[in-house]
């Protein structure tokens, strides 16, 4: 290889666009239009996640690391950036990073190559056979192609002997896995890619990429039909939950999905889809009517043909795990509920996780509210923060001066609101919402100030700030307007960010809970794993007990750590909780003090019993949840753990032993 | 060279099963049988399946067939995957137990019990590892 000019020439943005490209997570923010933009031109133009941002970002990571060399399909993936400054702004908003700058740095690293720096790919017959099913554009071999998709289903360490292969249909799909099969092939699909990139560099890494074969890349499957009669909607594989909404909300109606990013028929496979709405909307196979699936044959059938096997049932037990959904499926028609005209919202503040515990499952018990959820200050601070480290004041005030370390957060009818209204001491309306968007900033500036301290003097904070006379004082102090929250963004994008907070959208609580892009700041520049279940709720003590332990396992292994919400479902039957460990993805010892506490504390679970931990409901998204949830697990005995500690050692390998 | 499913490769495999494994210490006393069958075998797209019994952790049958079963023969378990999966768990890219997890492998029989006798199933699939260096393409 020639010197990298490039190197030796800006040497800075080179290594800050590495440092950019380690800190990306695949969100996914970068492949659908939430703000407006539009969306990146070749990603749009060329389909592979190589010519999305995120993919650009990838491939740099790996072309540094020496883990891939160039092919000529470089220069095509470096040149297909037009440096419109879509990707900044997107990722700006949920991340903060810049991905132009990687796709700078790409463009100057290619430029900078030779001829004898290129590895030919050679046309095999496997990749021909693919070609003819889907066209020549639309399978590949090439392996920077292959490395864009490292860490969403191809583990870090694994070679890149991968064919990936883009269909538009189901019977495309079909034809794929006939062809896989003949020549003996594993395969496996690919949507959002999120769920594996928060996976992948755990322990389950092993578990749950492929490890050689044909990536099924799903996107092109964008269908996407609504039938307002019938509050139905057809959507494909390729349809996120954002682009489903956003078509839902123009017949006055809404989608129970899950975040914006995610892709709807992956996710009810995979999940069942959680949401805030679960409780009202329902779990699993209560969201849709029908689905199409491509078997691991490539017969393709829908649930609702009468001559299958029962489709809606699941063994159960703690050893049934399920690493893979059932099929593929292709696409699928949705329940779509109407949005009442007098819908608000209204949040609760709490000190204590009991207290908040025992109002939300009373409203869940009586049916008050579509939307119900206990959120932590955790989630609060990093959903309404625009960074990281506003967040981080944010969530020191609301532990250290307001005594709000949880929100029951309800969105339903003015009935509800009455309700909610009358058993709370103090809650914070949909203007106050917004405020506390758009002042977050300077709220966060005020981390020592004096008024804070005598605030937290108050016997009740909350009560003093959001619902008593010092509500004026704050409003007027934190000078809450798009104008302010700008000036946080890097400069040359803080007019574009003042045109976006200027949308009412950005500042409606409703909104943002029915789109879902705030959660994307979980994942900025650092991951999260979520450790996940759902808790037979009668025994509310439990709950508590369960977070507590959850609480110590992480701290055993100083993991950065809190609970992330609990949400009630099936009229609060079952609780669903998520408590989530942050770390740093590119710190191996991290990756490994998270695995572990994942797996001790899915342990813990299973001994405790009433408890289905993710790993037993994990791609059982497409069964009826009452053959999910039923009959209520019972708590392990000495002998079953060991037979798990067994299986968990068979699925992880070598790599985790006890 | 053994090559996976010919005559030779049943041959040894059984005596290896038989001479190496321990029935207490490796196969847990365990008595089970288990059905594998295989499908779109090279070069002809056929199916075959092996056919093992352990009685007490000592190995009383070991025949391959083609066709998806064998004659006569009740296994407790049947496992069914392409012929490119028994050669990733051969050649230990993959365990059994994640073949089934992520549904590469399908099984007829209960998953739980399945997943009880997985690990002394695992000392056979070791000796077939050790034994197994050929495979169709």
């Amino acid at each position: 290889m020639r010197q990298d000019k490039a190197l030796t020439v800006s040497k800075t943005s080179m290594e800050d666009a590495l440092e950019i490209a380690k800190k990306g997570t695949h969100c996914g923010m970068c492949r659908f239009d939430f703000l407006g933009t539009g969306v990146c031109p070749s990603g749009k133009k060329y389909g592979f996640v190589a010519y999305w941002p995120q993919g650009r970002m990838q491939i740099f990571k790996m072309l540094k690391s020496g883990k891939v060399k160039p092919t000529e399909k470089l220069i095509e993936i470096a040149n297909s950036c037009t440096f419109c400054g879509i990707c900044d702004k997107q990722c700006n908003f949920a991340t903060q990073l810049r991905p132009e700058k990687v796709a700078k740095a790409l463009k100057e690293y290619t430029n900078n190559l030779d001829k004898s720096d290129y590895q030919q790919v050679v046309e095999d017959d496997i990749i021909k056979g693919l070609r003819e099913i889907v066209g020549e554009n639309w399978a590949t071999n090439d392996p920077v192609i292959i490395s864009s998709y490292v860490q969403t289903i191809i583990h870090p360490d694994s070679k890149l002997n991968f064919y990936v292969v883009m269909p538009e249909n189901a019977e495309e799909i079909s034809k794929i896995i006939k062809f896989a099969n003949k020549h003996n092939i594993p395969f496996m699909p690919r949507s959002g890619g999120t769920l594996l990139s928060c996976a992948t560099p755990t322990v389950l890494s092993k578990a749950v990429c492929l490890d050689h074969g044909i990536i099924i890349d799903l996107l092109r499957l964008k269908k996407l039909e609504v039938d307002a009669k019938s509050c139905t909607a057809t959507v494909g594989a390729g349809i996120t939950a954002f682009e489903l909404q956003k078509e839902a909300h123009k017949y006055k109606l809404r989608a129970n999905l899950a975040e914006a990013g995610a892709h709807v028929c992956a996710n009810i496979a995979s999940t069942g889809i959680t949401s805030t709405w679960q409780n009202r909307y329902g779990w699993a196979a209560d969201n849709y009517i029908d689905v199409t699936i491509v078997d691991d044959e490539g017969k393709i059938s829908n649930n609702s043909d009468m001559d299958i096997k029962n489709p809606y049932t699941t063994e159960r037990g703690f050893t049934d795990i399920t690493l893979s959904a059932p099929g593929i499926i292709t696409e699928s028609t949705v329940k779509l509920h109407p949005i009442a005209d007098d819908e608000d919202v209204v949040l609760v503040p709490f000190e204590h996780l009991k207290d908040a515990l025992s109002m939300i499952m009373k409203l869940a018990q009586r049916n008050v509210g579509v939307s119900l959820i206990v959120l932590s200050r955790k989630y609060l601070s990093e959903f309404l923060c625009p960074t990281n480290s506003i967040a981080k004041d944010f969530e020191y005030i609301c532990k250290n001066y307001l005594k709000l370390n949880y929100v029951v957060d309800v969105i339903g009818n003015k009935d509800d609101k009455r309700i909610v209204e009358e058993m709370a001491d103090c809650t914070i309306d949909k203007s106050m919402i917004k405020t506390l968007i758009l002042g977050a900033p300077k709220l966060a500036s005020l981390k020592d100030s004096e008024f804070l301290k005598v605030l937290s003097e108050e016997k009740n904070p909350c009560k003093a700030i959001f619902a008593g006379p010092m509500r004026k004082h704050l409003e007027k102090g934190l000078d809450a307007s798009p104008e302010q929250i700008a000036k946080v963004f890097d400069e040359d994008l803080q007019e574009f960010f003042k045109k976006v907070y200027s949308k009412p959208e950005m500042t409606d609580i409703i909104w943002l809970h029915s789109f879902r892009i705030l959660p994307s700041r979980l994942m900025r520049q650092r991951l999260f794993f979520a450790q996940a279940g759902m808790i037979w709720a009668a025994d509310q003590d439990k709950i508590l007990r369960l977070v507590d332990m959850l609480s110590k396992v992480c701290d055993k292994y100083k993991l950065e750590h809190m609970l992330g919400f609990i949400l009630p479902m099936d009229d609060g039957k079952y609780a669903f909780f998520e408590y989530d460990y942050y770390y740093d993805h590119n710190d191996p010892d991290a990756t490994i003090r998270v695995s572990k506490a994942l797996i001790e504390t899915t342990e813990n679970c299973l001994v405790m019993g009433d408890i289905l931990m993710v790993l037993n409901y994990l791609f059982k998204g497409l069964y009826r949840k009452e053959h999910v949830l039923y009959p209520i697990p019972k708590g392990i005995s000495e002998e079953d753990l060991a037979l798990f500690r067994e299986l968990i050692e068979s699925i992880l390998g070598d790599e985790f032993k006890w | 060279m053994v090559k996976f499913l010919s005559e030779e490769w049943n041959n040894i495999s059984k005596e290896y099963i038989l001479k190496k494994l321990d029935p207490e210490k490796d196969l847990k006393n365990v008595t089970t049988s288990l059905l594998a069958v295989i499908e779109h075998v090279p070069p002809n797209d056929t199916t075959m399946n092996f056919y093992l019994m352990l009685q007490d952790g000592k190995l009383t049958d070991f025949i391959v067939n083609t066709g998806d079963s064998s004659e006569g023969k009740e296994a407790v378990f049947t496992v069914s995957g392409n012929y490119g999966t028994y050669k990733s768990i051969l050649k230990g890219e993959m365990s059994m137990a994640v073949a089934l997890l992520r549904g590469r492998l399908k099984l007829k029989g209960s998953k739980m019990k399945a997943l009880q006798i997985i690990k002394p199933l695992d000392g056979v699939i070791v000796s077939l590892k050790e034994i197994t260096d050929e495979f169709e393409d």
